[in-house]
C-alpha cells in the first residue's frame, strides 16, 4: 500500500473536517437558527454578554439539545474508531471489527435485560430506566469480552486465533439469549429493544455523557501510547517478542481499552456500526500502516465521520428523525464494498 | 429594532396573553387514539404535528409527522413551535421529554388503557386543555352510552346463543401469526363485543399452526388493513392449511379488522368496531345501530 498523502497534510484536512463538521452540528437541526443567532447564543453560552433575551430559545437549542448531541457524536464516533484501529492490530486483519471480541453482542445482551427484564419485574421507574440501561450495556460489554479474553487464554498465553473463535461463539450464545428475551417481550417493549439496536444520539444529556467523555479520553490517550507495540505486532506476534515489546500486556490492554470503549459508546448511544470498520480501513489506505498516524488520524476521522451521519438522521425527515445507525450502515457498507474491489483489482 | 418591538409588544399584550398562555394553541399528538379524541372535541386546527401512530382522520396524516412515538426528537418538536405534547405513557425517550419541558413545551401524559374511567379521565384533560370542557363531557357521556347499549345488546343476544370462541390474529403475513393473549387491548374488544377468547398466553404471541387447530375458535379474526375483500380472505387460507381447517374458515367466519382500533387505548372509532364484531359473533341477532362521530 502507497500512502496517498503525507501525515502533515492529512492531520490538517481531518482537522478541518472535524472543525466543519462540530460547527455543522451545532449550526444545523430542524429548528432553523440564524447563523449570527447561533453564533451569539454560543458567546452567551461561555459567558460573553451579547445580544438580548430573545437568543434564549437559541441558547437553549444550542446549550441543551445540540451540544450534548455533538459531543456525544464526537466521542461516539472517536472511540469506535479508535478500538476499530486496536481490533486490526491485535488481530493483523484489516477486517476485524471491534464487536469481534464481543463488546457489541455483549452490550446488547445487557440492553435486552434491562429492557425486558425491567418490564417483566414490573417495571423500573422511567426516571431511572435509561441509566440502568447503559450500565446494563456497559456491564454486559465488559463481562463478555472479559469471557472471550479468558477463554483465549491457555498456558499464560492469550491466542488471537481462539480469542477470535470464541468472540463469534459467544455472540452466537449472546444472540440466542436476546432472541429469547425478544420471546418475553411484549410489544412495547420490543420496539424499545428494536429502536436501541438501530443506535441513536437523541436525547443526549450531559449528566450521561461525561461517562463516555472520561472514557474516550482515556481510550485516546492510552492506545497511542501502544502504538509502537501494534506497529511490531504486524510483523507477527514472536517478531514483536523478539523486538522487546510486552506482548502479552499488549494484547491485555488492547482488549480491556476496546471493551471499556465501545462498551461504553454503546452504553450511551445504542448499537451505530461499520464506523469501527470503515474509518481506520480508509486512513490506512490514505497514510499507510504505521499506528502512530493511524490511531490519532482514525479519531479524528470518526468523530467526523459520525457527525456528519447524525446530520443526516436529524435533518433527512424532521421534525422525525431516522435512527443514525441504519445512516452510517447505508453508507458504511456500500463504502466497504467499494473499497473491497478496489483492494482487488 | 427586535428589542424595541418586543418592548412594545409587551406593552399591548399582556391583556391578550393572558388566555392564550393558559390555553395551548399549537398542539402536538404523539398517539392514535388521543389525536382521534382531539379531533373529536374539536381541536383539529390547532394541531401542528403528529406520531406515525395518528392515522386517522385521514386529514390528520398530511399534518407533519414527529416519528414514532417511542423516538421523538427534541429538536424537532421544538421546530414546530408546539405548546402542548399529548401522548401516552409510551412516549419517550424520557431524557427527549426532560429536555421538551426544560425548554417549555407542555407534556400531558394521559393513560392508554383500555379502561372507561381512564377515558373519562383522558376527556375532561384534553377538554379543560381545549377550552372546551362542556363538550368533553357530552362526548363521554353519549360514548358511556353506546358502550351501555352495545353491553346490553350483547346479553341480550347471549340469551339467545352462547359466546363464540374467538381468537384475534395480527400480522399475517409472515406465515406466523401472533395471537392476541388475555392482557391485551384486543381481548378487551373481544370481551365487550360479546366473545370468549380461547387464547390463554399474555401479550401478542405467535402462535404454532397445531395450537391454532387446537384451539379450534368459531370466530378469527383478523387485525389487517390489507384483507379487504372476499379473495383476500380465500388466498389467505389456501397460503395457510391449518387456518383454513378452523371451525371458523370452514363456515366463513372470519371477520377483518382495523389493527389501529387495537394500539393507544378507547378510541372514538371503537363502538362502530364492537358493533361489527359483535354482528359477526351472533350472525341471528339484529345488528345494533352505531351513528359515527360526524367529523371522523
Amino acid at each position: 500500500m502507497n500512502p496517498v498523502l503525507r501525515p502533515r497534510s492529512l492531520f490538517i484536512a481531518l482537522g478541518v473536517l472535524l472543525a466543519l463538521a462540530f460547527f455543522l452540528s451545532l449550526a444545523l437541526g430542524p429548528v432553523s437558527l440564524h447563523l449570527l443567532d447561533s453564533l451569539q447564543a454560543l458567546l452567551r453560552l461561555v459567558g460573553v454578554p451579547v445580544g438580548d433575551d430573545t437568543l434564549e430559545q437559541a441558547q437553549l437549542i444550542i446549550g441543551q439539545i445540540r451540544m450534548p448531541r455533538t459531543l456525544l457524536g464526537l466521542s461516539v464516533g472517536a472511540v469506535l474508531a479508535l478500538c476499530g484501529v486496536a481490533m486490526q492490530g491485535l488481530f493483523r486483519n484489516p477486517l476485524a471489527d471491534p464487536g469481534l471480541i464481543g463488546v457489541s453482542s455483549g452490550a446488547a445482551l445487557g440492553a435486552a435485560i434491562a429492557i425486558v427484564g425491567g418490564s417483566l419485574f414490573g417495571g423500573i421507574p422511567e426516571a431511572f430506566a435509561p441509566y440502568l440501561l447503559s450500565v446494563f450495556a456497559f456491564a454486559g460489554g465488559l463481562g463478555v469480552t472479559a469471557l472471550v479474553y479468558r477463554l483465549g487464554r491457555r498456558d499464560g498465553q492469550t491466542s488471537v486465533a481462539t480469542m477470535l473463535l470464541a468472540g463469534i461463539a459467544l455472540t452466537a450464545l449472546a444472540g440466542a439469549v436476546i432472541g429469547l428475551f425478544t420471546y418475553l417481550a411484549d410489544d412495547a417493549t420490543l420496539r424499545t429493544l428494536t429502536f436501541w439496536n438501530l443506535g441513536s444520539l437523541n436525547g443526549a444529556s450531559y449528566a450521561r455523557l461525561w461517562p463516555l467523555l472520561l472514557v474516550t479520553f482515556a481510550v485516546a490517550l492510552w492506545l497511542p501510547r501502544r502504538a509502537k507495540a501494534l506497529n511490531a505486532l504486524l510483523l507477527g506476534e514472536s517478531e514483536a517478542r523478539h523486538l522487546g515489546f510486552p506482548v502479552e500486556r499488549v494484547k491485555r490492554e488492547l482488549v480491556f481499552c476496546t471493551a471499556l470503549g465501545v462498551g461504553a459508546a454503546v452504553a450511551a448511544a445504542g448499537m451505530i456500526g461499520f464506523i469501527g470498520l470503515v474509518v481506520p480501513h480508509l486512513v490506512r489506505l490514505l497514510v499507510g500502516p504505521d499506528h502512530r498516524v493511524l490511531l490519532p488520524a482514525s479519531a479524528l476521522a470518526g468523530a467526523s465521520l459520525l457527525l456528519f451521519a447524525d446530520l443526516i438522521a436529524r435533518l433527512l425527515l424532521a421534525p422525525a428523525e431516522l435512527p443514525i445507525g441504519i445512516v452510517t450502515a447505508l453508507i458504511g457498507a456500500p463504502f466497504f464494498i467499494y473499497l473491497l474491489l478496489r483492494g482487488r483489482a | 429594532m427586535r428589542l424595541s418591538l418586543s418592548i412594545l409588544l409587551s406593552l399591548i399584550m399582556p391583556a391578550a396573553a393572558f388566555g392564550a398562555e393558559t390555553l395551548p394553541q399549537r398542539w402536538l399528538s404523539a398517539g392514535g387514539s388521543l389525536t382521534e379524541w382531539v379531533v373529536v372535541l374539536g381541536g383539529e386546527s390547532k394541531l401542528v404535528g403528529v406520531d406515525t401512530t395518528s392515522q386517522h382522520p385521514a386529514t390528520v396524516t398530511k399534518l407533519p409527522s414527529v416519528g414514532y412515538q417511542r423516538q421523538l426528537s427534541a429538536e424537532g418538536i421544538l421546530s414546530l413551535n408546539a405548546d402542548v405534547l399529548v401522548g401516552t405513557e409510551e412516549m419517550g425517550p424520557p431524557p427527549v421529554l426532560e429536555q421538551l419541558s426544560a425548554a417549555g413545551v407542555r407534556i400531558e401524559t394521559l393513560s392508554a388503557k383500555s379502561d372507561v374511567t381512564v377515558l373519562e379521565h383522558n376527556l375532561q384533560r384534553l377538554g379543560s386543555l381545549l377550552g372546551d370542557e362542556a363538550k368533553a363531557q357530552e362526548v363521554f357521556a353519549h360514548y358511556q352510552q353506546q358502550l351501555n347499549r352495545q353491553a346490553q345488546w350483547v346479553s341480550a343476544a347471549q340469551s339467545k346463543q352462547a359466546a363464540p370462541r374467538v381468537l384475534l390474529l395480527l400480522g399475517n403475513a409472515g406465515g406466523n401469526p401472533m395471537a392476541a393473549g388475555v392482557d391485551t387491548g384486543a381481548n378487551w374488544l373481544i370481551e365487550q363485543a360479546g366473545g370468549h377468547n380461547v387464547a390463554t398466553h399474555a401479550s401478542y404471541k405467535g402462535i404454532s399452526n397445531e395450537a391454532l387447530l387446537a384451539l379450534d375458535p368459531e370466530v378469527l379474526i383478523v387485525a389487517d388493513r390489507r384483507l379487504r375483500g372476499d379473495e383476500a380472505k380465500q388466498a389467505l387460507l389456501k397460503s395457510n392449511p391449518a387456518l383454513a381447517a378452523t371451525r371458523a374458515a370452514k363456515a366463513g367466519r372470519i371477520v377483518v379488522l382495523d389493527p389501529t382500533l387495537l394500539v393507544g387505548g378507547l378510541g372514538p372509532r371503537l363502538p362502530e368496531g364492537l358493533a361489527a364484531l359483535s354482528a359477526a359473533f351472533y350472525p341471528a341477532s339484529q345488528p345494533l345501530l352505531v351513528e359515527a362521530h360526524a367529523n371522523l
